[in-house]
């Protein structure tokens, strides 16, 4: 006697790339607020991703400030592959594979620091810090006259840089990063272009057993969760109980690209008084109008940069604090955190070492705030491995907001809505995952 | 050689005693045990090329803490909404190569070894935090208390979820 199972678990990794495709146009229902649970850590959803996204977005690598001075260099990771960014003797910058020309080993296995020149640890091939190769072991006896180094250099990727933040691309078909950013720029500003930053020291990084989109939408949508998952901050009296965190604005500024800004601040200005001109200066009218009022502000560039700028009082000043991450994918279901924090570089010194203090407290891989999202992001991602989950097609309810209309009087640019508690930067993020990943 | 003796074995005590006191998660009696003034401080490990630069920066800091902050860490453990540590992680702290560097009126530099075996909820693989402490413990009327904490983790990028936990 046979039984006849009604429900079958799809299986993912037996359909065709176009079945797999369609399987997913036809279960992410973005704009219906249905995002099912599966994508979260399924390895054929990683793939597509990896390549769809990974390999042709435009991804943050490093701050300018990083590398100030001729021969410095600082080592990084762009879609799964090592690079090394390097102020060239030149005085470039120039951002280069991380691959010996010769065999392929790792030429650069250092986080940061100044040479003019790499030498591969296998053969001993030499190239220039602007990417050259100018010395063989024993070329003549090895190669004769047959080696053309003009043709051996590290290969270069192609990088741009929007308000001291260096990006790059792996894809050279990728529009510019001027277009990818778009109207996200006006927001970044804020965060970076407000005066001269510098980052101070090197990112920390930690591992997290969830996905990297966990992080993404957290940042780009999720204010709401901060009632509860950061409910003991409001339980000590840090914050004021109940919905801090909704007044502001939800704002969407398009290629999954989103904020969202909390103001004003009852707690009155949170930034350095004796740069006050040097924003005015540097910021629109209106920005500088947003700065004044600002009580934080989390921006998402897609796919994976969250920018933070937050405050809060220590030691009985009133202190803002700026950093920024990238959710590294390392797995399905795997990411590593890697945070800079940047101050104003002509801030006072107190002020700057308190507002790392303050960062460090509160969302550092031992911030008080951040810990607890971790939480989040490993429990939903390792819950979305049962394969329960694909056969009952299990999804989750991104429909908050939806009853609601965008203003029309916000002075930036962007889909605007009043007040934080929406999820319609999520429902877009993910329209914009979809269709990067399902794009034939 | 004897007062050497004695001085290194009350501070290894002083030491497994505070380990213990973290893994039974008894964070007040552990408060008890650091000074008014405490430094508690946890720099950046980085992959480094020349061996005459340390490996580490304190540019970038992990904890920096003082007594303000760690009673803040701990009142928000005890909240029912620190989730990062709820339930608590399963902790052993093995303190080991315990050296006395320096010994200065009523106080004492004291490098150790820490491994850190930390167990979260129903994981099946542990998260290992291993690194070295620099302390100094003052004597205050028979009484050591920590003064300052200085601990470097061995990993560039650590293996686990959050620095929830104390180290």
């Amino acid at each position: 006697m046979t039984t006849t199972r009604t429900k079958q678990v799809p299986r993912l990794d037996e359909m065709t790339r176009s079945e797999l495709i369609q399987y997913l146009k036809d279960t992410v229902k973005p704009e219906e607020g249905l995002i099912p649970s599966y994508i979260f850590s399924h390895p054929k959803v990683y793939e597509l991703e990896m390549e769809k996204i990974f390999l042709k977005d435009w991804l943050f690598i490093a701050h300018k400030s990083e590398i100030p001075n001729k021969g410095d260099f600082v080592t990084r990771e762009l879609g799964g592959q090592s690079v090394i960014v390097t102020h060239g003797a030149d005085g470039e910058i120039r951002v280069l594979l991380n691959v010996c020309t010769h065999r392929g080993m790792k030429l650069c296995r250092m986080d940061n620091g100044n040479q003019k020149n790499f030498t591969c640890p296998y053969h001993g091939f030499n190239f220039k810090n602007t990417g050259e190769l100018i010395g063989i072991p024993f070329q003549k006896v090895v190669y004769g006259d047959t080696m053309d180094k003009s043709t051996m250099g590290l290969k270069e990727i192609r990088h741009d840089v929007y308000a001291d933040l260096i990006f790059a691309t792996l894809d050279d078909d990728a529009v510019s990063l001027d277009e990818f950013l778009g109207d996200i720029k006006w927001y970044l500003d804020l965060a970076f272009n407000r005066a001269e930053m510098e980052v101070v020291g090197l990112p920390q990084k930690w591992n997290v057993d969830g996905t990297w989109k966990l992080g993404s939408d957290n940042t780009i949508s999720d204010s709401y969760h901060t009632l509860v998952s950061h409910g003991s901050i409001a339980k000590l009296g840090l914050v004021p109980t109940g919905d801090y965190s909704k007044y502001g604005y939800q704002i969407y500024t398009g290629n999954g690209h989103g904020l969202n800004l909390g103001m004003p601040n009852p707690d009155g200005f949170a930034f350095p008084e004796n740069l006050i001109n040097e924003y005015k200066e540097r910021l629109h009218e209106d920005q500088y109008d947003i700065l004044k009022q600002m009580k934080n502000m989390i921006v998402c560039v897609s796919p994976n940069i969250m920018i933070l700028i937050s405050s809060m009082e220590l030691k009985g000043q009133q202190v803002s604090h700026t950093s920024l991450r990238i959710w590294k994918p390392t797995g399905p279901d795997s990411m590593e955190i890697s945070a800079w924090v940047l101050v104003e570089k002509d801030a006072p010194e107190e002020w700057k070492r308190l507002s790392e203090q303050a960062n460090t407290l509160t969302f550092g891989s031992s911030g008080i705030f951040e810990q607890d999202d971790t939480e989040n992001f490993t429990d939903i991602t390792q819950n979305s491995k049962s394969p329960y989950h694909l056969q009952e097609n299990i999804v989750y309810n991104y429909t908050m907001g939806m009853h609601q209309e965008p203003v029309e009087n916000f002075v930036g640019p962007g889909i605007v809505y009043k007040d934080k508690f929406n999820e319609a930067n999520s429902r877009a993020f993910f329209r914009n995952w979809l269709d990067q990943i399902t794009a034939e | 050689m004897q007062e050497k003796i004695i001085l290194q074995y009350e501070i290894e005590q002083w030491l497994y005693k505070e380990a213990e006191l973290l893994d039974e998660l008894n964070f007040d009696a552990w408060y008890e045990l650091l000074d008014e003034e405490i430094k508690y401080i946890m720099p950046l490990r980085i992959n480094q090329m020349e061996e005459s630069k340390p490996d580490y920066s304190e540019a970038t800091l992990l904890f920096d803490d003082d007594s303000t902050t760690l009673r803040l860490r701990i009142d928000r453990l005890k909240t029912d909404m620190a989730w990062a540590e709820l339930p608590p992680s399963r902790t052993r702290r093995n303190v080991s190569n315990v050296k006395i560097k320096e010994v200065s009126g009523n106080e004492v530099t004291v490098r150790s070894n820490l491994l850190l075996y930390r167990s979260r909820s129903t994981d099946t693989t542990a998260d290992l935090i291993s690194g070295e402490r620099e302390d100094v413990l003052r004597n205050e009327n028979g009484k050591w208390k920590l003064v300052s904490r200085w601990f470097l983790a061995d990993q560039t990028s650590l293996a686990t979820r959050n620095l929830a936990i104390f180290v």
